[in-house]
């Protein structure tokens, strides 16, 4: 499974300029850069792969581009309307144990303000767009790890978003579970949705996606396309991110 | 509006399902059967016994529901990052504290409207007179627990679910206590017990304002315009702090 970049778009639909993060810690309030002046662009339509090796600042990026963090300075230009339009996907998303799917899906719905009959529908729609139809009424807490991953891009879904965020959206899964998160990935890209995850898969992100970014220490030490670094003299992508990454 | 009811719908619906609150209401039930134990032994005050006991019943484990349920509902939703999913979508902090509340309040009114009309029909039954009274004392000792409840929320956006429970719980017993604190403060001569005493008493909610208990089991009358002024006062109260919590959740990062 392979994904072409054949648009060319040059509209942005996420443009992070100069992004900073500093966190105080401990018990003496020690300052702490977590982001060290981000630089991001997303295409319209495109796949796009936030790689870089644990604490280099990529799930805090995506939290100061959902409002869930402030910056402490720096810009976050998104070129949808706003969170109506973007779809979210937490690492290793929890749930509310007593509701079933379908009813946890009508919740999501209902908070985007869509009406009783469009919110049964796109429920409907979803569920069997992720393959969870058969498990509708089954309560969160009896999903397997694979099937919660399944509501939770369907709960990202929900508002046929044009830009979705997944934070590690193939982590924890056994093959099978990772091959159909990958075939949503790519039905999103067919249909014109702009999609940007994160990923320490890095033959996941070679076949998925168009445009990649390269995080290390809190910047984007890279980004460009995908096939630029398939074929660099490293050979393959990991090759070209151990390269990047350690130097 | 519509999103504020739909965090509410969802949080009773999460609420309600949930078996420990289940296994409260047995225990509350259990209790309240007891008191007609309670009534065998006392001498011609059966009657009595049945109303008050069943009272402190309903309270205390409407008290328990208040305190841990509460204290846990904020944060969950943050310890397990739920919150992630909804603020990702388009709510606001307030939308999002509002309709948690509305929905545990919701839930604390069918668990404490199932427990009030048990103890009114057991009440009736021994009694053979139906006691509308009791269904009153119910409905202020929802009241007080709401009040618990906005507290509680408050205290867990800033501390953990254990501290904002115990501190649920020292409110509760303080806003019952804070009167006669007062009272008892006038009738010494220690001017910094009086202020303080008058602070805590301003600061605390005064829930003992609204308890009818003693009246219903025989013990004065109840003041009807006073009694309408505090329920005002609670209810205000109750509003502010949910105001405050809002404040506080608005300026948290997750």
């Amino acid at each position: 499974m392979t994904i072409t970049d054949d648009r060319h778009s040059t509209r942005l639909v996420l443009d992070v300029h100069d992004l900073h993060k500093t966190v105080a810690v401990g018990f003496r309030r020690r300052k702490v850069e977590i982001l060290n002046g981000v630089d991001l662009e997303v295409r319209d339509g495109d796949v796009f792969g936030l790689l870089g090796p644990n604490g280099a600042g990529k799930t805090t990026t995506l939290k100061v581009v959902l409002g869930l963090m402030r910056p402490t300075s720096g810009s976050v230009t998104l070129g949808v309307s706003g969170l109506a339009e973007l779809g979210y996907l937490p690492e290793n998303p929890y749930f509310y144990d007593y509701l079933t799917g379908s009813e946890f899906l009508r919740f999501c719905a209902r908070l985007f303000s869509l009406g009783a009959r469009e919110r049964d529908e796109r429920v409907r729609a979803i569920l069997v767009d992720v393959g969870l139809e058969r498990a509708a009424s089954v309560q969160l807490r009896k999903y397997s790890k694979g099937m919660l991953q399944r509501i939770g891009i369907a709960q990202a879904l929900i508002n046929e978003p044009r830009f979705v965020l997944l934070d590690e959206p193939m982590t924890g899964l056994d093959p099978i579970g990772r091959v159909e998160v990958k075939e949503i990935i790519q039905r999103l890209h067919e249909r014109g949705t702009t999609v940007l995850f994160n990923s320490h898969i890095l033959a996941d992100v070679a076949a998925l996606c168009t445009r990649i970014a390269i995080m290390r220490a809190g910047r984007v030490v890279w980004q460009g396309p995908v096939d630029e670094a398939v074929s660099s003299p490293q050979g393959d992508l990991e090759g070209f991110f151990m390269d990047v990454v350690r130097s | 509006m519509k999103r504020v009811v739909a965090v509410a719908v969802n949080t009773f619906r999460e609420t309600i399902r949930d078996r420990i609150l289940g296994v409260i209401i047995l225990f509350a039930l259990a209790l309240i059967v007891a008191s007609l134990w309670l009534a065998s032994i006392s001498l011609g005050q059966g009657d009595r016994m049945i109303k008050d006991f069943g009272l402190v019943a309903v309270s205390f484990f409407g008290l328990i529901v208040a305190a841990f349920v509460a204290a846990s509902l904020v944060r969950k939703e943050v310890e397990k990052r739920t919150v992630f999913i909804i603020f990702s979508k388009p709510v606001s902090r307030s939308e999002f504290i509002w309709g948690k509340f509305l929905g545990l309040a919701a839930t604390m009114f069918t668990v404490l409207a199932g427990m009030t009309v048990f103890l009114f029909l057991l009440a009736w039954v021994v009694a053979k007179s139906p006691s509308g009274s009791l269904l009153l004392a119910g409905l202020l000792i929802y009241l007080q627990l709401l009040v618990v409840m906005a507290l509680t929320i408050l205290f867990s956006t800033m501390t953990s679910a254990v501290l904002a429970s115990v501190w649920g719980i020292c409110l509760y017993v303080a806003g019952e206590l804070s009167h006669n604190v007062l009272s008892l403060s006038h009738a010494g001569h220690s001017g910094l017990a009086h202020v303080a005493s008058a602070v805590v008493f301003y600061v605390v909610p005064n829930l003992s304002a609204v308890d009818i208990r003693a009246p219903i089991v025989g013990e004065g009358a109840v003041a009807w315009g006073s009694l309408a002024a505090w329920c005002g006062y609670l209810l205000a109260y109750l509003v502010v702090v949910l105001f405050l919590t809002t404040w506080i959740f608005r300026r948290k990062e997750f």
